[in-house]
């Protein structure tokens, strides 16, 4: 009883935490607004603390989207950074080139990504294992090339090497409406994975990823229900590169295609842990704060020793990465597997989870 | 007396890797709620000719019809939704579930007419584990289970499917003989409940102990096919099974 009492109490350490970073989250972006200033209200959110907070939010999307098709249904897919760069550049052109408004034009880079989702994922979801892993990576990065390339009458499609501007979208404190666009998408992505883990095509889902075949034979239709989860992946990460888009004003290959994504997204849901709702988010929260704290972007910092200041960021890679492989060895299940109430962080825990990881 | 309408009806099927025919022209009829043995010496084509019912494998000739409809060449899954569930011979659990998680998958999805909501197919898995004697173990997760469990389970998942005809392939294999006694228990159960079964076994007891009708295969072809006890004295099916000398023994 003294074991369920502690994971009792460390879950409600756990709640009460998320509760302030959500209220955090939530309420100091108010402190910027003009009324909140005139009545000395202390300013908790700057500029700096907006961009942080939106990428952060973004990341939620993109790694509760990846859960989806890599967690759940245990494809493990590497390109989705491609759902990201569709749904950019299908709201940033229809608002450069075809002057739409962004609200009307946003809708469409979800659409966009999730049905080039399911005309790629047709072919792509019959390899498995390494080989899906890598073709969809190609898919990936053929995307970006393509989107940077294409030429018609020897000019550039989609704005090519020197990418696509977009005009400002008019509106009162835009740091503020952004950051809570991209919250309320990281909201919508996981409370739509929440409802997919509660429903028969969720529980399909991970029948496919236990056994493709057993799920087969007791009825699951595995090609349309693998479809279905990668476009519903394309369409969630879609969303935040349309967000993204009209936020950022400019897009071009680099920003729009990064490939680091793609590894980020994944280090993020298998960290928070993967085939969770709330996993992925809190493993996105965590590794970018990790991320901006080692790069010494956070107003708390500290020295590492021997290092220059123009050395941190390679620094913080290499530290990223041995924590990464800390993760996966010891912790496979990521760290929300503390906070369910069955299990709580020990010496054996890490011993078991060595065993289980190393054959 | 009439005959029963077939529920199920191969008409010379077969199928082969490479140029070898591991079925080769089987034709046979399963009526409904009947049950059917179908035995044979390893790499007889057993496993090979559910795999083409349940539709795992395409056909190369022939026909199977299901309820005076050609299923050859569907799809696993819309077999299943057509109400035919079927085991594995090899357990395939699905490894990170519970005991009754397993068994919901099944009444989740399997027949189309039967289907149901998240909360009733948690309801009718704990009866299937009633039914197979695994409701004591229906919240320990799979690893947990010996090995005559995981075929339960294996049962339990199929028969959650509610089929009019399941396929069970080998489920006694690598059972004792107290055990072999429990699983002969959990078949006819299943079976009263007013499903048809087509077992595959190379255990002679099992069919015996609930089959009326055995098929006897052997390098892809029906040998013998009648009561088990005809169908096991038979010359040939001892000689598929034992050898041409030893055969020749027993008959002097």
């Amino acid at each position: 009883m003294v074991r369920g009492d502690s994971n009792r109490r460390w879950r409600r350490i756990f709640l009460i935490l998320a509760a302030i970073a959500g209220a955090y989250a939530l309420l100091a972006p108010l402190t910027s607004l003009d009324a909140a200033q005139s009545a000395n209200v202390p300013l908790l959110a700057d500029r700096l603390w907006f961009r942080l907070a939106t990428i952060t939010a973004m990341f939620i999307v993109m790694a509760t989207a990846w859960n989806i098709i890599g967690g759940i249904t245990g494809y493990a897919a590497f390109g989705n950074v491609a759902f990201f760069g569709i749904g950019a550049y299908t709201t940033g052109m229809l608002i450069a080139k075809a002057r739409w408004p962004f609200l009307l034009s946003l809708p469409l880079a979800p659409i966009v990504a999730a049905a080039f989702a399911a005309l790629v994922g047709l072919p792509l979801l019959r390899l498995r294992g390494h080989y899906f892993a890598v073709a969809s990576l190609g898919v990936g990065v053929a995307v970006g090339e393509l989107v940077q390339n294409i030429d018609y009458r020897g000019q550039p499609v989609f704005g090519g090497a020197s990418g696509l501007f977009l005009p400002i979208y008019a509106i009162d404190n835009r740091g503020l409406f952004f950051f809570y666009l991209m919250l309320a998408a990281a909201a919508a992505s996981i409370a739509v994975t929440w409802l997919v883990l509660r429903s028969r095509f969720g529980y399909g889902l991970i029948a496919i990823r236990e056994n493709e075949e057993a799920a087969a034979v007791l009825g699951v239709n595995t090609t349309a229900y693998k479809v279905a989860a990668f476009s519903l992946a394309a369409a969630l990460t879609g969303l935040a590169g349309g967000i993204f888009s009209q936020w950022n004003v400019f897009i071009n290959q680099d920003n729009a295609f990064p490939i680091e994504y793609n590894v980020q997204m994944i280090l993020m849901a298998l960290l928070g842990g993967t085939g969770t709702a709330f996993g992925p988010a809190a493993g996105a929260v965590l590794l970018q704060l990790l991320i901006q704290f080692l790069g010494g972007t956070l107003p708390i910092s500290i020295d590492i020793p021997f290092v220059s200041t123009t050395a941190r960021p390679v620094v913080a890679q290499i530290i990223l990465g041995l924590l990464l492989v800390a993760v996966v060895i010891f912790v496979p299940r990521g760290i929300i597997d503390f906070f369910g109430g069955r299990t709580r962080l020990s010496l054996g825990y890490l011993r078991r989870s060595l065993r289980e990881t190393s054959l | 007396m009439s005959q029963p309408a077939p529920q199920l009806e191969l008409r010379s099927v077969t199928k082969r890797f490479g140029g070898v025919a591991a079925v080769d022209d089987v034709s046979f009829e399963v009526a409904k709620g009947e049950i059917i043995g179908i035995i044979g010496p390893n790499g007889a084509g057993k496993t090979t000719l559910l795999n083409c019912i349940s539709g795992v494998y395409g056909l190369d000739a022939g026909d199977i019809r299901w309820g005076g409809g050609s299923i050859a060449g569907m799809a696993p899954y819309r077999i299943a939704r057509l109400g035919i569930g079927r085991t594995f011979q090899i357990v395939r659990p699905f490894g990170s579930m519970t005991v009754l998680e397993n068994a919901a998958i099944g009444a989740l999805f399997g027949r189309d007419s039967a289907r149901l909501a998240p909360k009733e197919a948690f309801k009718q898995a704990g009866r299937v584990l009633e039914l197979v004697g695994l409701a004591a173990k229906a919240s320990l997760p799979v690893s947990a289970l010996t090995i005559p469990d995981r075929k339960r389970l294996e049962v339990a998942r199929a028969v959650a499917t509610r089929p009019h005809l399941l396929l069970l392939d080998e489920v006694m294999a690598g059972l004792n003989n107290v055990e072999i006694d429990e699983a002969l228990d959990m078949v006819r159960a299943v079976h009263a409940t007013g499903v048809t079964v087509l077992l595959i076994e190379h255990v002679m007891r099992v069919i015996v102990g609930v089959c009326r009708r055995a098929i006897v295969l052997e390098s892809g072809r029906v040998l013998a096919e009648g009561e088990p006890e005809v169908v096991l004295r038979d010359e040939r099916v001892i000689q598929a099974y034992l050898g041409e000398r030893y055969a020749k023994r027993l008959k002097s």
